[in-house]
């Protein structure tokens, strides 16, 4: 005890240099950190907080293609879009497609990822494949899906008439519901690779030993995966279902391509409206109004996500 | 010391360069048949033509045709505009609030209507002013496939609705998986087309030339119940968009659909078999409610506005001599020839080219009175036809009854028309 005292009163009256700053290194570190952190920080103000800032001022201002100076309108648009039916729609089809999305792609992307847990031939390959939906652009499989639901030539219909189960061709994309299962399954199948590989990577943090003493115990399947597994992915699930969330709500671009929003507007969420309100009918007041509420429903979820990242940094 | 003089000597260069560039052109032409690949060649046809003709120099500038209006009032805003400027008929009241040239004042009213038929040129009118010229006009009306038809056993175009329906059900039950009719039912854009043929057959209107929604009308409702009838009928089907029905027809699966007089181009160019096809396309007039009643059309036409080079402008103006150029029968019976549409002037009609072009006469027999596209001339013109795409969609599939479609189309148009008359 005493020689630890000793070392440290050394290191405390070790003799200082005159020219020595008061911050010290701690300072330094600081200085440079925060130096390091201006190229992130100027790339965010310029890609991010600026254009925010541009589409915040807009929504406040009647601006459409003809008008050639805006016309400052406060908070009318807001009011506008509050009050439309079509664009409150246009939130609650947001938050079904996120759901069932995130839903579907969380549990298949779990059930997928304890199957390429398991030992077994050809796992690596498989476990490669799988990341395949992720790697085609998201309008390339807008395209796959749209072909497997037309129908005239779809395979889903051809697949459906053979076994028997329809008696003619049905036209999946032209009900709400099929547009909506088709949207969401498309989305399903581009996120499961990346659920997977969430899951994937904490699984492999899983004591085994503890598996093996449940099975022994008597465990079953569904009770290893309550009282072990989940429990255990904890962290990654609530990491996975705040990006899965997110991803959902910015999609755009396989629901514009496999359905444009349709039919009638079944599937125009919130991605879809802003891109109708702007570049089909010009009223970028509007659009900006809708864009500026659906960044609003994006933040709460991204607040979740940054306290758990902290959460688990420290 | 060098290297700046070496850098602003450079940067004197590239200026000097870029000056140059400017001024080697005389005047720029913005359009969008320059930006389809099928037409390029053809307007670059046009452009080479007059600069040998005229010396002067031209800058194309292709803009898709979804883009027009958005880049056309951009480079407004941004003072770029381009001189002279191809649009289609539907964009002139809403482009004629951006200073146009009246061409009544450069060339005269009446040598206008000297070179130009009196329909085409009626398009480019507004307030007695002549603010656009017809490179080519026509209309949207209905073709038919004869090879679909002759297999079904119908030997006589149908002139009404009556004969119309009877005939689409022996197509669908005499040509497997077959679509009778390739009616929009995806695309708000397309799907306007169809209802505002159909409407105005039924003696119904949208929106009144005054912008009073007059659609809550029973001819209006009958027009969508004759359209949901179909559908249930399995005379038209779900997910058919314009591209489809040419796909449709020119796979011979489908015996009629509406569409403008490119249509044979199209029909050609997706059957595979080019000009060989032309014998099974035959334009039709749309079938009438009542034996006697006029057919209806939609008006269609490329037509051409230009922005003043000088005040006030002038026919020496370089971007006028490119107007007058664009008249030319070299033009005239090349252009419109090329797409499958008709001239605008009065000369390249009577030319042989034209006269004898089997299609091109029946397109302007059966279509000779052509109605203005009674929705795209408003500047909310895209609200709107998402507005009746929506609804229509909505009968069309069933989701709402015909009254319900209607009623809720006619308060959401008369919404859209009060914001902007405010």
């Amino acid at each position: 005890m005493s020689t630890h005292s000793n070392s440290r009163d050394q290191v405390l009256n070790y003799p200082v240099s005159p020219l020595a700053k008061r911050s010290g290194l701690k300072g330094a570190q600081r200085r440079i950190g925060l130096l390091m952190l201006i190229p992130a920080a100027a790339a965010f103000v310029l890609v991010i907080l600026y254009p925010f800032g541009q589409a915040l001022g807009l929504s406040m201002f009647e601006f459409t293609l003809q008008s050639i100076e805006p016309v400052f309108v406060g908070v009318d648009n807001f009011q506008a879009v509050l009050s439309s039916p079509e664009a409150l729609q246009s939130f609650f089809i947001t938050l079904i497609y996120v759901g069932c999305s995130t839903l579907g792609a969380l549990v298949f992307g779990l059930g997928w990822a304890l199957i390429l847990n398991q030992p077994f031939r050809g796992r690596g390959t498989l476990r490669a494949m799988t990341l395949l939906p992720w790697v085609v652009p998201s309008t390339v499989s807008a395209f796959i899906w749209g072909w497997i639901f037309n129908s005239r030539y779809g395979v889903m219909n051809a697949f459906l008439l053979e076994i028997g189960a329809i008696d003619m061709p049905q036209a999946w994309l032209s009900t709400p519901e099929g547009a909506m299962l088709a949207v969401v399954l498309t989305r399903i199948w581009r996120a499961i690779p990346l659920f997977m590989a969430f899951f994937l990577a904490g699984l492999q943090n899983l004591d085994r030993e503890q598996i093996d003493a449940a099975r022994v115990d008597g465990a079953s399947n569904w009770a290893i995966l309550r009282d072990h597994i989940l429990p255990h992915l904890r962290p990654v699930l609530m990491v996975v279902v705040i990006l899965g969330a997110i991803g959902g709500l910015q999609d755009f671009d396989t629901i514009y391509a496999l359905t444009g929003g349709g039919p009638v507007r079944a599937t125009a969420v919130l991605s879809v409206e802003v891109y109708r309100r702007a570049f089909e009918q010009w009223d970028i007041g509007m659009a900006s109004a809708i864009g500026v509420l659906w960044v609003a429903t994006l933040v709460p979820p991204a607040i979740f996500y940054l306290r758990v990242l902290v959460k688990g940094n420290r | 010391m060098k290297r700046l003089t070496k850098a602003l000597g450079t940067v004197a260069v590239i200026g000097s360069m870029g000056i140059g560039a400017v001024h080697a052109q005389d005047l720029s032409f913005m359009g969008y048949s320059y930006a389809e690949e099928t037409a390029r060649p053809s307007v670059e046809k046009i452009i080479s033509g007059f600069e040998a003709a005229s010396g002067l120099k031209v800058e194309p500038i292709g803009s898709a045709w979804g883009d027009m209006q958005k880049n056309l009032f951009l480079r407004a805003r941004s003072k770029t505009l381009p001189d002279v400027v191809q649009i289609s008929e539907r964009w002139l009241p809403t482009f004629s609030a951006l200073g146009l040239v009246d061409y009544n004042e450069v060339f005269g009213a009446e040598t206008l209507s000297e070179i130009y038929a009196p329909e085409a040129l009626a398009m480019g009118q507004i307030d007695g002013k002549q603010l656009a010229l017809p490179l080519m006009s026509g209309s949207i009306g209905m073709v038919a496939n004869k090879a679909v038809l002759d297999q079904a056993g119908i030997a006589d175009m149908p002139t009404t609705i009556e004969e119309f329906e009877a005939a689409l059900v022996a197509v669908r039950d005499n040509v497997p998986n077959s679509v009778p009719y390739a009616m929009a039912t995806i695309n708000p854009n397309s799907i306007l087309l169809d209802y505002m043929i159909w409407t105005w057959t039924f003696g119904g209107r949208i929106i009144d030339d005054e912008g009073k929604v007059v659609v809550d009308s029973p001819e209006s409702r009958a027009a969508l119940e004759f359209m949901v009838g179909l559908m249930s009928d399995r005379l038209a089907a779900p997910e058919v968009d314009r591209p489809d029905a040419r796909r449709l027809l020119a796979q011979n699966v489908s015996a009629f659909y509406i569409d403008a007089p490119q249509s044979r181009s199209f029909l050609r160019s997706f059957s595979g078999q080019g000009e060989a096809f032309d014998v099974n396309i035959q334009p039709i007039a749309v079938p009438v409610a009542n034996e006697g009643d006029e057919s209806k059309s939609i008006q269609w036409g490329h037509m051409i506005i230009s922005f003043a080079q000088s005040n006030p402008p002038v026919a020496d103006d370089a971007n006028m001599k490119f107007v007058n150029y664009l008249a030319d029968d070299a033009v005239q019976t090349q252009f419109p020839v090329e797409l499958s549409a008709l001239p605008g002037t009065l000369a390249a009609r009577q030319n042989p080219a034209i006269a004898d072009d089997a299609y091109l006469s029946a397109w302007a027999e059966f279509n000779q009175t052509p109605v203005m596209n009674e929705i795209g001339i408003w500047d909310n013109g895209a609200e709107l036809t998402q507005i009746i795409g929506e609804e229509v969609q909505a009968a069309l599939l069933g989701q709402k009854s015909s009254d319900d479609a209607i009623a809720s189309m006619a308060g959401r148009l008369q919404a859209s028309m009060d914001k902007l008359a405010n």
